[in-house]
């Protein structure tokens, strides 16, 4: 057997061109071939590096985790501070651009779930377009039963709308030393742009008021981030890396819950009081509490007040609408460091130091109240229309006689240059206290030069004798703040022991709310201390007989304030003041400090149209001591209405 | 059965095995089965994860199935004498034919299209089979009429010849492989020696044809060849930017895929794009991504060189095969592959429109794999039996070149 070769067998007649057109054929697939090579060249080896970005892209999420805010407590007692500003889960509703769909039906119909404005919605959504890649938040504090409920069950109508956990504020006490906390929110374009909150980027939330704000730096932890990757439904496959948040460290104040509760309470009963009294008018009323010796707050109060409650999740229209309405009598407002009042014979203590310390009197200086002073055609009434008679400077201060001061006013009015005012200036007035809280108001302290360049005729330009008489019982141009008063106040209140001359010096001391700053584990991070703003050097006797004054003011039978203390039986140094601002009824104004010879607690009250700062800002005072010296609530009794 | 009768009294007494063994194209044969085995890897790859199937290794044991069956096949095919097929030609056909009308009235119906044929052992997708029987059947109708080459009358028969079996492709509907049908109706014309006046009119008409069906016919009379998304997939494919839907979606994650691959790729069983789901099919139509992802621009560029040097072998076995028949047959598989191959590998990376058309070898599907193997196993068979007569010696002087006539 044999195999016989079968080669070139063909007859070339079958296939006379049979090479070419394989040639051809072959030629096409050269041609395919360096086509596929070529692009898949430019793909992989030139355009591989951006392809691979696209790629990252399409697998890795980058999540914010959120860094929980830091807790904020009361000064605590002997145990443990009472925790004033939580935080609690909550969910959130976000949105991730690259992954949003059919916009012009989705927003729409998110804006009707979440309930917010759509074209609110609409710039929100195009500002979270700037990162696509990364979930920025819509709305915060969804309900879980109805919103996420929902939008998890059609979830696939709502491509890159996304359920995200996060940490809202908490209020263990809801409308609770609303002011002095503050909220907190989302920052703002300006806020953005500005230098406190330097790093951060838009949809942060930072501190907006109070020490929420003032403390934001402590309060705020940093964010961590976690890098995921996810398939093509978005479902998460394997953490890729994390960095971990750092929670923000909690803040402990100087505020004392209890005092701050019988401040809330003591104004309401102080409103109360008022509308008793026929001021139906009444229907705002501020109380400070410090402890004049360190400046520390102990309570502050500012009413008509809020819940901040409202703020977690951000503030419907509705709701801020109805805060900023003009019935509401503005609860958003602080009065405690922006409100601005006339001080009126609170200011009293103040302008007898300046006439003591400056020689216009001395503390026998005898002055006759005939129940009016007069200059000219022009007459000022004392309150007490009977006239005090013959008084002296204790007797003034304790009797609250106008008619003195005027006499000492006119007195200044012949001195050369604003002696009065330069030495009230020294106590704070006219400029802010330097609380550790946002925004305070400066107040006013009026003299030649504010009047020259304010006034408008001739006439309101020039300084006018009455002009002295006036401030000199705290009325004419005088602004000030109830926080500015307390801290005047608390500087005659802490003077340093009398020196070989017979001087001493009074401290003016800056008011505070923040304690200290700990970390999780309760590691003292920081410390804050008091600060001192100034000295002001007195006569030790001429301080005396203000004193001396100020403690017959609730003691002393004439005293206006003596039956608001009544059987109080620790030995409050006070005065009282009632405050015109034409049209509105007067404003009740208390100040006092107490133990009189070592004061360890100062409280300022005042009542906003509520008549008499005898009858009703010094029972809303006495409140706050009573609590403060652990006594029995006095029963309240209308008081027999002085000054 | 005449073949066999004039090609030996016994016909497979006189075998040589040494003979046989000493003339089979070794490159040809292990290149197919690297080119298989390449699939298998990949489809392993691309299909580990895959949360539909019960084990791991399911895609790749169904495809192992068609791989064994396929390899026999083509075993078988390269013993058999390819020209005893000019013979059967009719019956061929007429098969063909008849597989395709079965398949479209008792077919299994997946996803809008009647293209399977269940089998107790394999899901065969009759077009793939019917591709292969119609190069065999074709090239012998051809080889006959090689008298009439001047005759446009024969063009005509032969386009109807094809014609025929592709449009009972195209109603399935499978547009892809009706295309190929065409690409070998076209390739084993060119091959044969028609008339280069009468390509032109071929190609001619194909264009018209085309632009009627895309613009005229639907526009004028509102006919339907084209099911929407077949045209969306074009119109996405003309421009992208209209990001139609899935179709702009595959497209751009299977760019992103092959492209972000670079140079070496991201390793084996380690493309993100592939296991995180953004690449669609990619054990099927898209497996060349899965290729472009995980082994980069060289591990394409070697699946490409084997395609190379696989049609270099049939370019080849098409210039020495000792009839024409043998070297229609060996056109009818280059055409086959370089349209598979081009349109898949193009359609992965956005220079062709996406169709459903396998990418030979590779591809899961064991009727396009047996199919693949099979035709290597024919080009195999022409090799062989243009170098030797492996049957007895009475085939000795015979002109085969008249077998067909």
């Amino acid at each position: 057997m044999y195999l016989e070769p079968t080669r070139k067998q063909r007859s070339p007649s079958d296939d006379p061109s049979l090479g070419m057109r394989l040639g051809i054929l072959a030629v096409v697939v050269l041609l395919a071939f360096s086509v596929l090579g070529f692009r898949l060249w430019f793909l992989q080896m030139i355009s591989g590096d951006q392809y691979t970005v696209m790629a990252d892209n399409n697998r890795l999420r980058t999540v914010t985790i959120e860094a929980p805010r830091g807790v904020v407590y009361d000064r605590g007692g002997p145990d443990e501070g009472s925790a004033l500003v939580e935080n609690r889960a909550g969910l959130s509703v976000g949105i991730l651009p690259m992954d949003l769909r059919n916009e012009e039906q989705v927003v729409p119909r998110l804006a009707s779930i979440l309930e917010v404005p759509e074209d609110e919605l609409w710039q929100k959504i195009e500002t979270a377009k700037e990162d696509p890649y990364v979930v920025t938040v819509l709305k915060e504090d969804v309900s879980e039963d109805d919103v996420v409920a929902y939008l998890e069950e059609h979830r696939v109508e709502f491509p890159g709308v996304r359920i995200e956990k996060a940490y809202l504020r908490d209020y263990p006490r809801d409308a609770f030393g609303t002011h002095l906390l503050g909220y907190v929110g989302e920052i703002s374009e300006e806020e953005l742009q500005g230098e406190k909150f330097r790093p951060l980027k838009a949809g942060a939330k930072v501190g907006k008021d109070g020490i929420e704000h003032t403390y934001d730096n402590f309060l705020r932890g940093v964010d961590g981030t976690s890098t995921v990757e996810v398939d093509s439904a978005g479902r998460p496959k394997r953490e890729v890396s994390m960095s971990p948040p750092l929670p923000g460290k909690n803040l402990w104040l100087t505020i004392d819950s209890s005092l701050q509760d019988a401040a809330e309470r003591g104004i309401a009963e102080g409103i109360e009081l008022a509308q008793s009294q026929g001021f139906a008018g009444a229907d705002a009323g501020v109380v400070v509490a410090l402890d004049p010796r360190s400046g520390e707050v102990l309570a502050m109060a500012s009413y008509p007040d809020y819940p901040l409650s409202l703020w977690v999740g951000g503030m419907g229209d509705q709701e801020y609408a109805t805060l900023t309405a003009e019935d509401s009598n503005n609860p958003l407002f602080d009065r405690a460091l922006k409100g601005l009042y006339p001080a009126a014979s609170t200011f009293k203590p103040f302008v007898a130091l300046a006439a003591l310390e400056n020689d216009v009197i001395t503390p026998d200086t005898v002055f006759t109240d005939p129940g009016f002073y007069q200059i000219g055609q022009q007459r000022w009434k004392c309150w007490e229309e009977d006239g005090h008679g013959e008084v002296n400077l204790v007797e003034a201060i304790m009797e609250s006689c106008d008619t003195y001061f005027y006499n000492v006013g006119h007195k200044f009015y012949k001195r050369e240059g604003p002696v009065m005012q330069d030495f009230v200036r020294q106590f704070g007035f006219g400029s802010p206290t330097g609380i550790d809280l946002p925004d305070e108001y400066f107040g006013r302290v009026p003299d030649k030069d504010w009047k020259k360049e304010k006034g408008k005729t001739a006439e309101d330009k020039a300084w006018k004798p009455g002009d002295d008489v006036n401030l000199s019982i705290g009325q004419g141009d005088l602004l000030t703040t109830p926080l500015q008063l307390a801290t005047g106040f608390a500087a005659i209140a802490n003077a340093s022991t009398e020196d070989a001359n017979g001087r001493v010096k009074l401290n003016l001391l800056v008011p505070r709310l923040a304690l200290k700053v700990t970390d999780n584990a309760g590691n003292v991070e920081h410390e804050v201390e008091t600060e001192k703003r100034a000295e002001i050097e007195v006569d030790a006797d001429d301080l005396r007989a203000v004193k001396r004054g100020l403690e017959l003011v609730t003691s002393e039978v004439g005293g206006t304030a003596r039956a608001a203390f009544e059987g109080f039986p620790v030995a409050v140094a006070g005065k009282t003041g009632t405050a015109e601002k034409k049209p509105e009824d007067d404003y009740a104004w208390f100040m006092g400090y107490a133990p009189a010879d070592q004061p360890e607690i100062l409280v300022v009250a005042l009542i906003e149209e509520g008549g008499h700062g005898s009858s009703v800002a010094a029972p809303v005072v006495r409140r706050v001591l009573e609590r403060y010296f652990q006594q029995e609530p006095s029963v309240l009794k209308q008081l027999e209405v002085s000054e | 059965m005449s073949v066999l009768q004039r090609s030996s009294e016994r016909p497979f007494g006189g075998f040589h095995l040494g003979a046989y063994l000493k003339n089979v194209d070794w490159l040809l044969f292990f290149v197919t089965m690297a080119l298989a085995g390449f699939g298998l890897a990949m489809i392993y790859s691309a299909s580990y994860q895959d949360s539909n199937i019960a084990r791991p290794t399911a895609y790749v044991d169904a495809q192992l199935v068609g791989l064994v069956l396929g390899f026999l096949g083509m075993v078988v095919l390269s013993l058999f004498d390819f020209a005893w097929l000019t013979s059967w030609r009719r019956y061929l056909y007429g098969f063909t034919i008849a597989l395709l009308l079965v398949t479209l009235v008792i077919g299994e119906e997946r996803m809008g299209a009647r293209r399977w044929i269940a089998l107790s052992f394999i899901d065969l997708q009759s077009s793939e089979l019917a591709k292969l029987l119609i190069i065999a059947s074709f090239g012998a109708f051809l080889a006959e009429g090689v008298e009439l080459r001047g005759r446009f009358r024969f063009v005509l028969q032969a386009t109807a010849y094809v014609g025929v079996p592709a449009a009972l492709v195209f109603v399935q509907p499978d547009l892809g492989t009706s295309l190929v049908f065409l690409v070998i109706y076209f390739t084993m014309l060119l091959v044969w020696g028609a008339r280069w006046s009468h390509l032109a009119v071929v190609v001619g008409t194909l264009l018209a044809a085309v632009v009627a069906v895309l613009r005229v016919l639907p526009a004028t009379f509102d006919v339907h060849l084209l099911k929407p998304y077949q045209i969306e997939r074009l119109m996405v494919f003309v421009d992208p930017q209209l990001d139609a839907g899935d179709a702009g979606y595959q497209l751009a994650q299977s760019k992103i895929a092959v492209a972000s691959g670079m140079v070496t790729g991201k390793g084996f069983m380690e493309g993100t794009q592939t296991h995180l789901n953004f690449l669609p099919a990619h054990h099927t139509d898209f497996i060349f991504s899965v290729v472009g992802e995980e082994l980069g621009f060289v591990g394409a560029a070697l699946l490409l060189g084997l395609y190379l040097l696989l049609l270099w072998r049939a370019f080849r076995i098409a210039a020495e095969s000792k009839n024409l028949y043998g070297s229609l047959l060996a056109a009818g598989v280059i055409g086959v592959l370089l349209f598979q191959v081009f349109v898949n590998v193009g359609m992965t990376i956005g220079i062709m429109p996406i169709t459903g058309l396998p990418l030979p070898f590779i591809s899961f599907g064991s009727s396009s794999l047996v199919t693949f193997l099979l035709a290597s196993g024919l080009l195999q068979s022409v090799h062989i039996h243009s170098r030797v007569a492996l049957y007895g010696g009475r085939v000795k002087g015979e002109p085969y070149g008249q077998l067909a006539t």
